[in-house]
């Protein structure tokens, strides 16, 4: 019961969605079928972030409870939780204050303490490219030679100063770079690497449609 | 002015030059990280105009919008979590004065829960106002909705079923713009500024089932994956990371913050070239004087 009721679910839910994408509802047997579907998409989903919320608050609640290594973070991780959550679940018609709109206290934690410190944290990784690209960025044999190379034209291509720069070597060298670099062996690569995962893909959702993959069940 | 500013950006050369030279001497990653912040910082004090040139990527998205009829629908999402606001809010800075000045009627979604309808609503507010554009009849935030893909594909069918309201709870029956928009057969264009695989499926369900032109802008390490979907005509144009967005700004003659980025973007990736170059010749010729030294 445990395992088949799932499966029957999820090919159920997988072949209306098959069967949508090649009829029109409207005029098919298919009906509201394909949206009722989606709707209760919405509605799990919805409910896989209440699980994750509270996952997140038992986990961190008993290693402060523990007094374990780190406990701090965590209760610092469990007061961002309620403090972000609590006000923007109130509805706004109590005070302006709640609700997620302008001038929330949700608002406001998320742009001046969360959208900060987010920034903030992505902005470190430009140091750290530089540092990791002067020391480990070395032409050790040819194939390494190669990406170097190409690095260094996209790197180039991609700013004004160095357009000007390649301008300076070749007028035509920045859109030689766009139609034989980026247009040429990288877009062949994307190519074949989405087609490749697209087909990865269906297979999957053949895999779970026909009860073969039950790794989604913990199995 | 202009002598004083050459005399500035060659001290900033020399100083990046001096910082690496230690670095390569010391050992010590901290030169380089105080080269970085000099590179990054000082061209926003000391701002230095560059000559932008247009790439066909760019050019492209910017003509189908200005082909659009003025007072088309567009919807413009807001995909990008705060992190990278340094790239992606300028694309949507651009989007917005040219869908504004164009008097389109702008629908704002996000698939990102994180601030997504904050970022939505405070930049869209902000360029409504420059706009004199009303909300309700100019412009609606639709906000957040959990799971993206059924989120895409229900909205095919029925907008009001997925976003039963807008961001600030009002049913759209109420708000008048929406009156005639029933879903994606309603709206003439769709704009998705992102900085994460969400475009994917802006492509293989919004563009290949329903059939609407889909323009993007994304973070530069994404732009290289979407280069095949514009040349299979899947996707209209694409601003590629902060070059694409001033790009974007110099075509609509609104240069701001992409363009006043593209100066400590220009001297950092010179100053990371420059220094690959230095460490290899350093690495080579050691390398050299090894080998020598064992024959």
């Amino acid at each position: 019961m445990k395992t088949t009721v799932p499966v029957i679910a999820a090919f159920l839910s997988g072949f209306v969605m098959l069967l949508a994408f090649f009829f029109n509802p409207e005029t098919s047997f298919l009906g509201r079928l394909e949206p009722e579907v989606l709707s209760w998409v919405t509605i799990v989903g919805g409910f896989t972030l209440l699980l994750g919320v509270v996952s997140i608050i038992r986990v961190n609640y008993s290693s402060v409870k523990r007094k374990s290594s780190g406990w701090g973070y965590k209760l610092a991780t469990l007061v961002s939780i309620f403090a972000m959550a609590i006000p923007a679940i109130f509805p706004v018609r109590w005070s302006s204050l709640f609700g997620t709109g302008t001038g929330s206290i949700y608002d406001w934690l998320f742009n001046y303490i969360d959208s900060p410190m987010m920034s903030t944290m992505f902005a470190m990784l430009a140091f750290y490219i530089a540092s990791a690209a002067f020391r480990a960025f070395r032409a050790r044999n040819a194939e390494a030679t190669l990406l170097l190379i190409t690095a260094t034209l996209v790197m180039l291509w991609r700013v004004p100063m160095g357009e000007a720069l390649l301008q300076g070597i070749h007028g035509n060298l920045p859109n030689l770079i766009n139609t034989y670099i980026m247009n040429g062996a990288n877009m062949a690569v994307q190519r074949g690497i989405i087609i490749g995962a697209a087909l990865g893909a269906a297979a999957m959702s053949l895999r779970i449609m026909l009860g073969i993959e039950r790794t989604y069940m913990g199995k | 002015m202009t002598i004083l500013l050459v005399f500035a950006y060659i001290l900033l050369i020399l100083i990046g030059a001096f910082l690496l030279y230690m670095a390569f001497k010391t050992d010590d990653r901290r030169y380089i990280y105080a080269a970085v912040a000099f590179y990054v910082i000082f061209p926003v004090i000391v701002t230095l105009k560059l000559p932008i040139t247009t790439s066909p990527e760019v050019k492209q998205l910017y003509d189908a919008v200005e082909a659009l009829p003025d007072s088309s629908t567009v919807m413009l999402t807001f995909d990008y979590y705060p992190s990278t606001l340094a790239e992606t809010e300028p694309m949507s800075h651009a989007a917005l004065h040219h869908l504004f000045r164009k008097d389109c009627k702008v629908i704002t979604m996000t698939t990102i829960p994180l601030g997504g309808p904050s970022i939505a609503e405070r930049v869209t507010r902000k360029l409504a106002e420059e706009y004199n554009k009303v909300y309700g009849i100019d412009f609606v935030n639709l906000g957040y909705k959990a799971n993206y893909v059924a989120v895409l594909k229900g909205m095919g069918t029925s907008i009001e079923t997925i976003y039963p309201t807008d961001n600030s709870g009002t049913r759209l029956s109420e708000i008048p713009m929406m009156e005639n928009i029933e879903n994606y057969s309603d709206i003439d264009f769709i704009f998705v500024v992102a900085d994460n695989s969400i475009v994917d499926y802006w492509i293989s369900i919004v563009n290949a089932q329903y059939n609407n032109p889909v323009g993007t802008g994304v973070t530069a390490v994404m732009a290289p994956r979407y280069f095949a979907y514009i040349s299979s005509g899947q996707m209209t144009g694409m601003l590629g990371g902060m070059k694409g967005a001033a790009e974007y700004e110099t075509l609509l003659n609104k240069p701001a913050a992409a363009n006043m980025g593209m100066t400590s973007q220009s001297l950092v990736h010179l100053f990371i070239i420059f220094s690959v170059i230095a460490g290899n010749i350093i690495f080579l010729t050691s390398k050299k004087g090894r080998d020598g030294k064992r024959t």
